[in-house]
């Protein structure tokens, strides 16, 4: 039997053809259901005017029961948005993608969540650890124990 | 290694809210037996309490077999004599036995989900029964859509409990009707029993949403104390995986799917386990689902 991640990821993929992605957010590529790309963008006057961001989302075959690992690609010419939720390897620290994810959320919700994140930063500015969790970090964010800075993400 | 006040199952792994601690790992302490619990840090209480319940939950099937409650007693033969009454009490009562659950923080959930197919397959009249039940869930599509929830994050989850339902009075996939081995069978394979807890969650959360007048004096943050919309409310504690029930989940679960739940209170702090009942059928009669609360878990309670 196919992983339940299939599934859901298939009705998902389905939807981004069918009705298109939201303003700023454009799919990189879906070519599996273990590992997509996107680009994100702030619309409007923000600290990220002119910016584009690609994230990573990597899928267990429990998804959605099991949150995604979403990170800020990071090389190859792309860099992390500078922001106080955001370490400069890519990883993010931000409820929903740990003790809040819900199976309702999906990869469009989550990319629009981000959106909304990097539109209501007001400095842009690293972590205050950032230099010590970059160093120690695990390669997969979801190894992370985040401690969540505010609830407004 | 286990505690008699407070068995290690029966901690839910999200129960622990001193998570919020430090993000990064530094040098691993050692910690020994010998070491005084005092002197740790909350983080490291914290990575100590997980490993804990690494080691000790996944041991646990989700939904384990049917055991007398003799077998819940013996965990407390060594503690407070007034547990050991409660139980005993219980079982007077009638309550002889008891499916353990684990204790994964969907324990609610996944307990009442058990013990209300169980109780439709027990059904004098399960025709009627199987019908009424599926039309109520059917009609719960009302309530996502309003909640604002999409047709095809839900429809999956909803359909994971209809289709244990409807294999009461028909054959499924496999071509056998339910019973309680297949049940049980069921509630055990991950897949199946998480995407019921999840239909579960967003049933709960959209009937909090659609009547906040009546929920909304009741939420609160657990932890800090603090009021919250039902929105958040209900993203934080209601459809995030593994949160525990409280008061106000198990209300409005119980008006939404329209039965009687009575929760015994074992807390070793009186004599007698008190029950708390949650009277929402149609009909205030019909038989309760029984489940069975120590502080933070939930077990399915099974009468005789």
């Amino acid at each position: 039997m196919a992983a339940i991640s299939t599934r859901r990821l298939g009705k998902e993929l389905k939807e981004i053809h069918s009705e298109g992605c939201p303003v700023g957010v454009t799919l990189v590529s879906a070519d599996n259901f273990e590992c997509w790309y996107f680009t994100i963008q702030v619309m409007g006057e923000s600290e990220y005017e002119g910016e584009a961001f690609m994230l990573k989302f990597r899928f267990e075959p429990t998804y959605p029961i099991a949150s995604p690992a979403v990170q800020f690609v990071v090389g190859n010419g792309q860099e992390a948005p500078v922001h106080p939720h955001v370490y400069s390897n890519g990883h993010i620290c931000a409820s929903i993608l740990g003790n809040e994810w819900s199976p309702v959320l999906g990869v469009i919700s989550i990319c629009v969540t981000l959106q909304s994140m990097l539109a209501s930063c007001k400095k842009k500015e690293r972590p205050t650890d950032n230099e010590r969790y970059v160093k120690h970090a695990p390669e997969n964010p979801k190894k992370t124990r985040f401690e969540y800075h505010d609830d407004d993400v | 290694m286990t505690e008699p006040q407070q068995p290690a199952e029966s901690r839910d792994a999200q129960n622990d809210d001193s998570r919020s601690e430090a993000p990064t790992s530094t040098a691993p302490v050692q910690i020994t037996p010998e070491t005084d619990i005092s002197t740790l840090s909350a983080a490291q209480l914290y990575d100590l309490n997980q490993e804990f319940l690494n080691d000790s939950v996944p041991t646990r099937p989700l939904v384990d077999t049917l055991v007398p409650m003799s077998v819940l007693r013996e965990e407390y033969e060594n503690g407070s004599g007034l547990f050991l009454q409660q139980i005993d009490e219980l079982v007077e009562k009638g309550f002889k036995s008891i499916h353990r659950t684990r204790g994964d923080g969907d324990c609610f959930y996944r307990s009442l989900a058990f013990a209300y197919v169980s109780q439709l397959l027990a059904s004098p009249d399960q025709a009627m029964s199987i019908a009424t039940s599926l039309s109520l869930i059917e009609s719960t599509s009302d309530l996502l859509d309003m909640a604002g929830f999409q047709k095809m994050v839900y429809e999956d989850f909803m359909e994971s409990l209809t289709d244990i339902i409807k294999n009461v009075v028909g054959p499924d996939a496999s071509g056998k009707k339910l019973d309680q081995e297949t049940l049980l069978t069921k509630f055990q394979d991950a897949e199946t029993s998480n995407y019921v807890v999840v239909y579960l969650r967003l049933l709960t959360s959209a009937q909090i949403r659609a009547d906040p007048d009546t929920y909304s004096p009741f939420l609160f943050h657990p932890e800090a104390g603090v009021e919250l919309e039902p929105r958040e409310f209900c993203e934080a504690f209601v459809e995030a995986t593994g949160r525990e029930a409280d008061h106000v989940q198990i209300t409005a679960l119980s008006r939404a799917l329209q039965t009687n739940v009575k929760i015994a209170y074992l807390d070793g702090r009186s004599e007698k386990a008190e029950f708390v009942d949650f009277t929402n059928a149609v009909e205030p009669e019909m038989a309760p689902i029984h489940l069975l609360y120590r502080p933070g878990h939930y077990d399915i309670l099974v009468p005789a």
